[in-house]
């Protein structure tokens, strides 16, 4: 029970909010990275998943099982093998390795939310001659907006809680509490910085909930 | 400065046979790790949704439990638990059992709710009691079910053992740090990194066969 | 309708906004663009920051015996400087494993011969940097040509296997003289505890036997080879900043982030002893790795202008 009251303590001290090596510096760097990554992410497999998805192209269902594949990949390995490319041990090589663990969530949903928009709707407005480019745009997309909201708010999770790995070999963000700590036997660092990133994972976990809810259509046919 | 210039390729055969007992202890280390891991979780997940299955609040408790085990970030939780069991299979076997618990509970629970109702009331009409009908019904019945949350726990925590390493037993993650020290030697961690790759496939491979194997009535 | 997919993209702009300042660093570190450079310079300690730092083995004092004392004292007394630097050169540039490296060294030199009387299990730490893991598969490889049952366990640093050694989780560790007797100081006398180790090897030697033994740790015969602690900085930053030794770091008007492994801060020969014996102060510190492939990876990128490396390093350049 002391180490909770420690770690209190810890949370409660101005001085570890200050500076580089802060808790509002490595935040920061946490959420740039975060943003970058699943941005990213999103530029990546957005555009896929929805021409696959509109299309409900065979194709689209082994880029889904492939996407899903890399949920095999050990994180440590992904990170450290990009570190050792050209991208060098600077963010670049943490973005990339953290942008293809953003990349699965945000595809399967996408792409599930477009080939799962009912199908009437779709002929209904086809009927009303909309051009397939515009049956993308004004019906299936907004009603797959609810899915895609729900596959970013997983991959950004996701990507919140991989970052604090990073720290370990190099990176930024978080983490580095939890490595220092754990360096120095210094276990009260250690866990306040397991609760800083639990307490972040949350926060995003909840304001993106919030998002989703926000862009659900009230009249939408749920897939 | 040319002599300071080490080669670094990719993929290096005399690599691979020079370290072929390295990489298969290590292997074998990471077998060891995910096996019992995914084996504790099942061990305590089975019971503990059976116990809680009808109960909402006590089901709702115990997948917020489960939940709250899965958002402590693992370098934490390893770091944590290593001043109390050491540097020992044993702590990177807890850290690895407790992230298995969120997916193989609900999985239980899903599998034991799918059950459904009429043969649920035959079994009582045959006179089965409630441990047998566990036994002989309903748990065969979720097996599915509860072979793909077994699925998903096995293959991610073949990738999450390698996080093991900060408590010296990472199995593979052993070979991919041994290359990052070894002056980011490529073909050492690429080497590391798809074999955990393979492994993980390897495992789901199995496993969807043993599931196709005791759950005969699914493939129709 | 429009305005929930405008919301939906909105956001994922707004993270794409993140892109821009990741890729220029502006937050995350003081990039010094004239620090960085692809060839690496040991600065010279002139003020003696660092003690002796000689290779020995430390072993718990429940399985010490004569035989295990035996075996390792045959590599210490056959392992020199320059013997330690080309086995770092073998694995950090030539790409032999530790394991390879150690095996080849003990057969040319011939240390497995007249060896014999282990029995048992012995488990030999390797820290978390290639040298460490070369030695302990040294003391491995001794081990077991007299008869022991030796491994080698890959550990991280020592703040987390000192203690591990002493309950028994590891049972020999490759050890450095100087640094192991100020961690041993500051643990059993506090912090601020008055230095015991010194440039005074056997003066040293006997202050860290008598603050191991009460730790039921037993200390062996030293070795001839030394690594102690050594900063770098790259050589288009010395040559910049008209730098040959530690002390000439005093007058750079730019910002300094020094790099090195977590534990660096609260290390007195690290981050404590540059400020207080050359009075230099940082602006930051990077948590990268113990000499190793991390930091002189910042230091070339310029993310640290100062980066802590080992003296029996293989790969660094010279002035």
């Amino acid at each position: 029970m002391s180490l909770v009251a420690d770690v209190l303590v810890w949370l409660g001290d101005k001085a570890h909010y200050r500076g580089d090596d802060g808790v509002l510096h490595r935040l920061a760097v946490h959420l740039e990275v975060t943003g970058a990554a699943v941005g990213i992410a999103c530029l990546v497999a957005l555009p896929t998943a929805v021409w696959l998805g509109h299309r409900r192209s065979r194709v689209g269902g082994l880029v889904v099982s492939a996407a899903n594949a890399t949920r095999a990949l050990p994180v440590f390995g992904v990170l450290i093998v990009l570190a050792s490319t050209s991208l060098g041990t600077t963010n670049k090589s943490a973005v990339a390795g953290l942008a293809l663990f953003a990349v699965p969530p945000l595809l399967t949903n996408a792409y599930v939310g477009l080939r799962d928009v009912d199908p009437d709707v779709v002929e209904a407005a086809r009927g009303n001659g909309m051009s397939g480019a515009q049956v993308l745009r004004a019906v299936e997309l907004p009603l797959a907006v609810p899915l895609i909201a729900a596959g970013l708010r997983t991959s950004v999770v996701q990507v919140i809680a991989t970052a604090t790995l990073s720290a370990y070999v190099g990176g930024g963000g978080l983490g580095q509490f939890i490595n220092e700590g754990f360096g120095r036997g210094d276990q009260v660092e250690t866990a306040a910085g397991g609760v800083l990133v639990a307490a972040l994972a949350l926060a995003a976990e909840l304001l993106l909930a919030g998002v989703q809810r926000l862009v659900t259509p009230r009249t939408a046919t749920r897939p | 400065m040319h002599h300071l210039d080490a080669p670094n390729p990719w993929f290096s055969a005399s690599f691979l046979q020079q370290n072929k007992d390295f990489l298969w202890s290590a292997t074998r280390e990471h077998l060891v790790l995910v096996g019992l891991s995914v084996a504790f979780g099942l061990l305590l997940a089975v019971p503990l949704s059976v116990l809680v299955q009808g109960h909402r609040r006590w089901s709702a408790l115990l997948v917020q439990t489960t939940g709250v085990l899965y958002t402590i970030p693992s370098l934490a939780l390893f770091a944590l638990l290593e001043p109390v069991t050491g540097l020992t299979v044993t702590t990177a076997v807890i850290g690895l059992t407790s992230y298995t618990l969120l997916v193989l509970v609900r999985n239980v629970l899903a599998g034991l709710e799918g059950v459904p109702e009429e043969v649920l009331e035959s079994a009582r009409g045959m006179g089965l009691g409630r441990w047998r009908t566990l036994v002989t019904v309903e748990l065969p019945l979720a097996m599915p079910t509860i072979l793909a949350g077994v699925r998903v726990a096995t293959v991610s925590n073949v990738a999450l053992a390698t996080v093991g390493i900060v408590v010296s037993h990472g199995g593979l993650g052993q070979v991919i740090f041994q290359g990052l020290y070894a002056n980011f030697y490529r073909a050492e961690i690429l080497t590391g990194t798809l074999l955990c790759v393979l492994l993980a496939g390897a495992a789901e491979l199995v496993l969807l066969g043993l599931e196709r194997l005791l759950t005969p009535w699914t493939r129709r | 309708m429009r305005a929930r997919t405008l919301a939906a993209v909105g956001i994922a702009a707004a993270l794409l906004a993140g892109c821009s300042d990741s890729s220029n660093g502006k937050t995350t570190s003081l990039k010094d663009s004239s620090s960085k450079g692809d060839v690496l310079v040991v600065l010279a300690d002139d003020l003696k920051l660092q003690t002796v730092d000689n290779i020995v083995p430390v072993v718990r004092t429940a399985k010490a015996s004569p035989a295990l004392e035996a075996a390792l004292d045959k590599v210490s007394s056959a392992l020199t400087t320059p013997d330690l630097i080309a086995l770092n050169q073998a694995v950090d540039v030539a790409r032999q494993t530790s394991v390879a490296a150690a095996q080849k060294y003990v057969s040319d030199k011939g240390l497995t011969s007249g060896l014999s009387g282990g029995k048992g299990k012995i488990v030999v730490g390797a820290a978390n940097f290639s040298e460490s893991a070369t030695l302990a598969n040294l003391y491995a490889d001794v081990l077991k040509a007299a008869g022991f049952d030796a491994s080698v366990k890959s550990v991280t640093n020592r703040e987390v296997y000192e203690p591990a050694l002493e309950k028994g989780d590891l049972d020999v560790f490759p050890e450095y003289v100087g640094t192991l007797t100020e961690f041993l100081n500051k643990k059993a006398n506090g912090a601020n505890a008055a230095p015991k180790a010194s440039g005074d090897l056997d003066a040293t030697v006997s202050a860290l036997k008598g603050l191991a033994g009460p730790r039921g740790l037993t200390v062996y015969t030293p070795s001839a080879a030394a690594d102690q602690n050594a900063f770098a900085v790259t050589k288009n930053f010395a040559k910049a900043n008209n730098l040959t030794k530690l002390s000439d770091l005093k007058n750079v008007k730019t910002k300094l982030v020094l790099g090195g492994p977590p534990e660096c801060p609260t290390r007195p020969f690290c981050e404590p002893g540059l400020e207080k014996t050359y009075g230099l102060t940082f602006a930051s510190f990077k948590s990268l790795d113990a000499g190793g492939p991390l930091t002189k990876a910042a230091l070339k990128d310029g993310s640290v202008q100062v980066g802590l490396v080992f003296s029996s390093d293989g790969s660094l350049g010279s002035l």
